[in-house]
């Protein structure tokens, strides 16, 4: 027998306080955990995207930075055009190494296209440097003109035939999972080929025509020299007129706004129930000290050390929060398991992109939250425990005479 | 078992002033006794009144002794036995055991002399109720210095047999009779092989048969054990088998 097995003992001779207290800080450490993973995984899918994005600074349309940050972050399509000359002049400067122009159309509901209001996303292969260098898998051969690229979430396989607005194209290959919506859901193509469908789609008369046309673009993607000066570009860029320049900086507070405001209050009832955990522990081991006080005391009359009784009820505490802790940690990974989609879901209608963490990063989680947990049963025991090593023996032993 | 020179190499016997500032070895006659109090009083403040209960007490208990301490209720011999075995500090004087003022020491100094060379048996059920009978016995090798060493569970059950609980090992305290309960409380206070058992109203809420036995079954093992026996207790009968008898009243000894 050892004084773990003592603890163990103590607890279980009250089952229902035991099971009451675990439950307790397992919701609490329940609570943490899940937060943390949403969290974690909303900065993975920021930080992926982000890194993956490749370019420093995205030139859109004036008035149309929400609709960009949207289909940026969920890939809900948004379509809006500026006049392409632009992409030549920012590519003249000289801070600028790779300027890249896209254009953004959906497609239709109908016959002529497989899928309805997707988002189609033409890319210029010439000078692209975000879309193709993040190609996960693809066919054994050279990209083609009526070959399309599909994001990371796409439902379609390599290999098979789309099309849209009485166009056939193969599915090339598809990116990796980012996170970011416009890179997970949309269907990339040639710049060419999306101009080719906005001729085509005023072939039909079901559905209203693309518009726009080959003098328009709906996004310029720049990258910077690493030796330029990104003020000075971002300013030259800006005497465009009808131009607006979003960096990745923009996308990232606006998603952690909507982060914050998401899960402040959260955070903060977290924080709130850890305390009443750690209170509620002191309270109830003062209570069990107290009813214990004659057996704390006939301990310390057979030699035990006062730190020994310290450490038997920081024990009882640290057992019972800990398996709290797990219980908790392993309901939070369960609900969020079962509503996984229910979490995305919410999250991509608030322009939260989300990726979810890797399996080593929700290990460290799960063992934040049952080391979290362990420190709120050292927390609130530690006065219980200080009372039960400084009582004199007598007046223990004497206690309820 | 740790003999008395090696418990005098620890550093709890170090010379240091301990928490009362008195010397450790303080003028303790010169032939030494197990027990020698000298001067030992207790007293309590409650409000302005000033309570005593004991007053300047002087004792000497030898090894091997059987003494007992008769009194009524309230007279102070419970406090002197807690006194001498470590549990409550005096207000005034010094108690050796072995010669060593065990005041003048640190809590842990006494800690390890409870474990070591003091056993106690109480008037109340002093068993662990979570533990078997067993694990009871156990408790002061869990506690002292042999912690994480061997078990020492076949001295244990020993033990019990030698109380008449061998078929008991394994119960928990509430299957056992308030005469069982006490044997397996001896059982444990001599599981260390203490040089002093001190016993507070051993047999207080026994029936007269099993206090009988209880009260046969200590003097016995003590005498196989050479070790002294300080009994406090309201009943007279029962004092009479002692070496020594003495009377407190009013926290005075005599």
């Amino acid at each position: 027998m050892r004084l773990f097995s003592l603890a163990v003992q103590n607890l279980k001779r009250k089952p229902f306080r035991t099971l009451s207290l675990a439950l307790a800080v397992a919701i609490a450490s329940g609570a943490v955990f899940s937060t943390a993973a949403v969290m974690w995984g909303v900065e993975r899918s920021l930080d992926r995207g982000f890194s993956r994005f490749g370019a420093d600074l995205l030139v859109v349309p004036q008035g149309t930075l929400v609709g960009m940050r949207t289909a940026l972050l969920t890939g809900e399509p948004s379509t809006f055009y500026m006049d392409g000359a632009i992409a030549e002049r920012v590519r003249a400067l000289s801070g600028v190494a790779k300027a890249s122009p896209q254009v953004f159309l959906t497609t239709a509901e109908g016959d002529h296209c497989i899928i309805g209001d997707a988002f189609l996303v033409g890319f210029d292969p010439q000078s692209d440097f975000t879309v193709l260098p993040w190609l996960r898998e693809r066919m054994e051969r050279d990209m083609r003109p009526d070959d399309v690229i599909v994001g990371g979430r796409s439902e379609y396989d390599i290999g098979q035939t789309v099309y849209f607005y009485g166009e056939y194209f193969t599915v090339y290959g598809r990116l990796e999972r980012t996170g970011m919506g416009l890179y997970d859901n949309a269907v990339f193509m040639r710049i060419d080929k999306a101009y080719d469908l906005a001729e085509a789609s005023k072939r039909f008369t079901d559905a209203p025509p693309l518009a726009f046309d080959e003098s328009q673009i709906s996004a310029l993607l720049v990258q910077i020299r690493p030796t330029a000066n990104v003020d000075a570009v971002q300013f030259a860029i800006a005497q465009h007129p009808g131009a607006r320049i979003i960096t990745a900086g923009n996308v990232v507070t606006s998603v952690r706004q909507n982060l914050v405001a998401l899960f402040s209050g959260t955070v903060f009832l977290t924080a709130v129930f850890i305390a009443g955990n750690v209170l509620m522990l002191s309270a109830i081991f003062s209570t069990i000290v107290n009813e214990r006080k004659r057996e704390l005391g006939l301990l310390r009359a057979i030699g035990a050390r006062r730190r020994t009784l310290f450490g038997l009820v920081l024990s009882e505490a640290a057992l019972l929060t800990t398996a709290g802790g797990v219980l908790g940690v392993a309901v939070g990974a369960l609900v969020l398991r079962v509503y996984e989609r229910t979490i995305v879901f919410h999250l991509e209608s608030m322009s939260i992109p989300f990726l979810w963490p890797a399996v080593l990063e929700i290990a460290v989680m799960a063992g934040i939250g049952i080391v979290l947990a362990l420190l709120v049963g050292l927390t609130g025991a530690a006065w219980p425990a200080r009372t039960a090593s400084v009582m004199e023996p007598y007046d223990a032993i004497r206690a309820g005479e | 078992m740790r003999t008395h020179e090696q418990m005098q190499e620890t550093r709890y016997m170090s010379a240091d002033r301990g928490e009362t500032g008195a010397a450790p070895n303080e003028a303790p006659t010169s032939v030494t006794a197990l027990v020698e109090l000298k001067g030992v009083a207790k007293s309590y403040r409650i409000g302005d009144q000033e309570i005593h209960a004991v007053r300047d007490v002087d004792l000497r208990i030898e090894s091997g002794q059987f003494v007992a301490i008769i009194g009524h209720s309230g007279s102070g011999k419970s406090t002197l036995l807690s006194m001498i075995g470590g549990l409550t500090r005096p207000t005034r004087g010094n108690v050796f055991i072995d010669g060593e003022n065990i005041w003048a020491h640190d809590d842990d100094y006494r800690s390890m002399l409870r474990n070591q060379k003091i056993g106690f048996v109480f008037q109340f059920a002093s068993l662990i109720p979570t533990l078997t009978a067993v694990d009871n016995v156990l408790l002061p090798n869990l506690l002292g210095p042999r912690n994480g060493r061997r078990p020492r569970e076949e001295d244990a059950i020993a033990l019990l047999e030698r109380v008449g609980l061998g078929e008991k090992i394994d119960a928990f305290p509430s299957e056992l009779s308030g005469g069982q309960q006490r044997r397996v409380a001896i059982a444990r206070a001599l599981f260390n092989r203490p040089r002093l058992l001190l016993a507070d109203e051993p047999t207080g809420d026994l029936d007269e048969e099993t206090e009988a036995e209880v009260m046969e079954l200590m003097l016995e093992t003590c005498r196989e054990l050479d070790t002294a026996f300080l009994m406090v207790t309201h009943n007279r009968a029962m004092a009479e088998t002692a070496d020594r008898v003495l009377m407190m009243k009013a926290g005075i000894l005599s």
